[in-house]
């Protein structure tokens, strides 16, 4: 029982994280209807901009997430801007293979520049553990938990309740009504990838602090990004939120229970299910289902 | 048989000639560039089937090659097959599977299709990592070539020969698809697939079928590219980045055409060929520096492009 | 329900029959209780104000949506439920209210598809490109064969829509708005089109419409929906001097306009 319990905790934080990463992905799935393949090699940004300011003046990366969302917003609105604004409206394998290209040359270019080395931000605190019960909960793990919930509400606070939130929401409805009401598509989507990519970033920040991260690691967080936003809906960010806590729960038992590597084949076993099964989401309805699309 | 049917006969016959003597007049090292630009013609072929034609962008192609290549190698080493009856019968395997797994996932349109045809290939990489006792993990497996057990190796110009047979199969049944009422079935449903259901076009049907003849092809590539090999793991076989540059080879030659994929396959392949040997810590960096770079300059493809220059209507008129 | 003195006409066992068709989009009703009868070689003009349903019983008889409730019967056979593409093959084609042509092939491969795909399938290529070629020439085409559909002003894109519907050869033929968007003189070789198709082929067809002048001119009998349920049925002038149906769905000034007309 208490293994149970202590995997089900472990996958609950681990989800939060997870959803924070998706989040974004989602966001931006549903307002352009782009699949983002570049978005975990921006989780890794974030992380290793976290990591030199840890390395070289010491900064606690729960700060270094502050920082590192603000740079990744700045590299997701200008990488929109110039490059993905483009093809927005082509064939998706078009927007497909772009952003995987820009997912090469960033995952790649780490390599280069940090190694393949596996890295982690070492702080005082993240190995502690608190004792609730029987089940000890890494303190680490557990702010950067909070810290994922708490940017989580705030965007969506952001999109629902100021004038920004709801162009953005607006232009992924209905492009060309959006532009009549004087809305600039552009910029909103420039935007949505601005805030996906500090999302992201910030995010890699919390990752750094809770394990351990590589380059390659990239791949694995757009997929999960993917099972993640499946689950949730598109564009659906409290479903998002929710996605990602099931996935990381059904992970952890999944690691508890299963032998050898299996885990990894539940996260996909999870997404091909819903997909055929119900594909709108597991929280009812795709925020994006009535979409008109821009003709 | 018309004129212009003998000419094209004569011109195959020509340029299949000049591709079988070919390997005399080159070095190994060349042979082997060679080769391998003949498999990704036939990778891409298969590709443009599914994806170009029917418009279903599937990014897990590279499923059937790894299960093409790992059936091989299992009836081989456990099996005590011979190469030439593990080739047909994991080509056979696969395309049950596209089958099965077509009709549930064929449904999905747009990204949903893609993503899920994403996860069966990752999973099926998993599943086979850990089927340890069967695949050998990911510490791999190895087929026997010697010893008097399985199919002696065929050397360089053998396994020239092989994938350039396999690259005439996929150009053949590609060709003969678009020149069918089959292959405007494939076009109709990927231009509007609702005007293809009211105009009779039993769309499920077709858009199964397109996939199960995509992953044969692949699965007897995947099938020849593991008896090459030799030995083979779970994370090379079953590597989205196959996939990917199938889609690639089919988006830069033009999608939807038989000649694009071609162009595609052997152009991207001989620029990654001099990166790696130029450059051999930064290839891929360039080579996505090189796909960027190809989606916004030649969105339609090299063969939309020469199409501004009057030779696409050549291309059509053929439907090459 | 029915008038006692019933015409020949009716007694025939209804080539198009929907019974109690109903479809749902979440809590709006688009179709409740449709019950519906068209004659063999006849025209019904189904007309109604925006989004009375109108188009989404065309889709529910082609099976490109499903009905929540009801049936389709076609010729005596229960299509209910079927993929759009049977019922193409039981010999039922449509247009599209927002034409859908096929824009990476020509004007005449769009049709030559429905006449390889349509019920005489076995058609060879050859035959099939003929059969196109043929009703390129009916629907005064020819000169477009080559062409993209892409390119076409509206009058030529829904005679390409038409055509490609005729090339299957129909028994039944489902018409959307079919003249939306066209000049007199095309509204006026549309209904001649129309008329012939019943006349001398003895196909069945059902229109929906806005262009009431065109729908009268054509219809042997016509059905108003509103809010998704049928509000009347009858003979076009009964039907069209129904004081409900003149002053809630075609307005004061049509009505004006009839005594002139």
């Amino acid at each position: 029982m208490t293994s149970f319990l202590q995997a089900t905790s472990y996958g609950l934080l681990q989800g939060g994280l997870l959803a924070m990463i998706a989040i974004g992905f989602s966001l931006v799935w549903g307002v352009m209807n782009v699949i983002n393949l570049s978005h975990g090699a921006y989780v890794l940004l974030g992380a290793y901009i976290a990591w030199e300011l840890h390395a070289a003046w010491g900064l606690d990366p729960l700060l270094g997430a502050v920082a590192a969302g603000l740079v990744m917003f700045g590299a997701g609105y200008a990488v929109q801007r110039s490059l993905i604004n483009q093809v927005v409206n082509a064939p998706i394998f078009l927007t497909l293979l772009l952003t995987f290209g820009l997912q090469l040359v960033l995952v790649q270019g780490m390599a280069v520049v940090f190694s393949a080395d596996y890295r982690s931000i070492a702080t005082w605190y993240a190995s502690e553990s608190l004792p609730i019960g029987d089940v000890r909960v890494p303190s680490g793990r557990l702010l950067a938990f909070g810290v994922a919930i708490l940017a989580t509400v705030v965007l969506v606070t952001f999109m629902r309740r100021t004038r920004t939130g709801l162009a953005i929401l607006a232009t992924g409805m209905d492009r060309n009504a959006a532009r009549l009401m004087g809305i600039n598509a552009r910029h909103a989507y420039a935007l949505t990838a601005g805030i996906a990519a500090a999302l992201a970033g910030a995010a890699g920040a919390l990752v750094g602090l809770v394990g351990t991260f590589s380059p390659p690691d990239a791949a694995r967080f757009t997929l999960l990004s993917f099972v993640i936003s499946v689950l949730g809906g598109l564009g659906n960010m409290y479903g998002a939120l929710l996605g990602g806590l099931v996935l990381g729960v059904v992970q952890a038992w999944a690691g508890q229970y299963l032998p050898g590597t299996w885990v990894n084949a539940v996260a996909f076993a999870v997404l091909v299910a819903v997909l055929i099964v119900r594909p709108s989401g597991l929280a009812g309805r795709a925020f994006y289902e009535a979409r008109v699309e821009a003709t | 048989m018309s004129r212009s049917a003998v000419a094209w006969a004569l011109g195959a016959a020509v340029v299949v000639a000049g591709m079988v003597l070919l390997p005399s007049q080159l070095y190994t090292g060349q042979v082997r560039v060679v080769t391998a630009v003949l498999m990704f013609v036939a990778l891409a072929q298969a590709w443009n089937i599914i994806g170009g034609f029917t418009g279903y962008a599937c990014f897990g192609q590279v499923a059937f090659f790894g299960i093409g290549g790992y059936a091989t190698a299992v009836l081989m080493e456990h099996a005590n097959w011979s190469f030439w009856a593990a080739l047909p019968v994991s080509a056979l395997g696969c395309a049950a599977f596209a089958t099965l797994i077509g009709l549930p996932l064929l449904r999905l349109r747009g990204h949903y299709f893609a993503i899920a045809t994403l996860g069966v290939a990752e999973g099926m990489r998993e599943v086979v990592t850990n089927l340890g006792w069967l695949t050998g993990g990911g510490a791999g497996i190895t087929v026997p070539t010697v010893g008097g057990r399985g199919t002696a190796w065929l050397g360089n110009d053998g396994f020239y020969l092989l994938f350039l047979t396999l690259a005439g199969l996929a150009v053949g049944v590609a060709t003969l698809i678009a020149r069918s009422r089959f292959g405007y079935g494939l076009r109709a449903i990927n231009q509007d697939e609702d005007a293809a259901a009211a105009a009779g076009v039993n769309t499920t049907r077709a858009k199964v079928l397109a996939l199960t003849i995509s992953a044969a092809i692949t699965a007897l590539v995947g099938s020849a590219y593991a008896f090459q090999q030799v030995t083979i793991y779970p994370q090379r076989l079953f590597d989205v980045d196959i996939t990917v540059i199938m889609i690639v080879m089919v988006v830069i030659g033009g999608a939807g055409t038989v000649l694009g994929p071609i162009v595609g396959a052997v152009g991207l392949q001989f620029v990654s060929e001099y990166l790696r040997q130029h450059y051999p810590q930064e290839h891929i960096l360039v080579l996505g520096a090189v796909i960027i770079l190809v989606v916004l300059l030649f969105p339609s493809g090299l063969t939309g492009v020469a199409g501004r220059t009057g030779l696409l209507d050549a291309i059509w008129a053929y439907r090459l | 329900m029915t008038a006692p003195s019933k015409t020949p006409r009716a007694l025939e066992t209804p080539f198009l029959e929907t019974r109690d068709l109903t479809r749902r989009f979440g809590a709006l009703r688009a179709l409740s209780g449709v019950s519906l009868t068209v004659a063999p070689g006849t025209i019904l003009g189904v007309i109604g104000p925006n989004g009375a349903g109108k188009s989404t019983l065309i889709n529910v008889i082609t099976g490109h949506l499903r009905p929540t409730a009801g049936t389709v019967c076609v010729d005596g056979v229960d299509v209910t439920g079927a993929p759009p593409w049977r019922i193409a093959r039981a010999q039922v084609a449509r247009t599209f209210q927002i034409v859908k042509p096929f824009r990476g092939m020509t004007v005449r491969e769009n049709v030559a598809i429905s006449a390889m795909y349509g019920p005489a399938r076995g058609m060879s290529k050859r035959m099939a490109f003929e059969l196109a070629d043929g009703m390129l020439d009916r629907l005064d085409l020819t000169g477009l064969a080559a062409r993209s559909p892409a390119e076409l002003p509206v009058g030529d894109a829904r005679r390409l829509e038409l055509a490609r519907a005729l090339a299957a050869r129909p028994r039944l033929l489902l018409l959307d708005e079919v003249m939306a968007g066209l000049r007199d003189a095309e509204i006026h070789s549309m209904v001649q089109l129309i008329r012939s198709l019943r006349d001398s082929e003895g196909v069945t067809v059902l229109a929906v419409e806005h262009v009431i002048k065109a729908i009268v001119a054509i219809s042997d009998e016509i059905c108003v929906l509103h809010h998704g349920e049928v509000l009347t049925c009858g003979a076009p002038q009964a039907v069209l001097s129904d004081p409900r149906v003149v002053q809630a769905y075609l307005g004061t000034r049509y009505a004006q306009r009839d005594g002139s007309s």
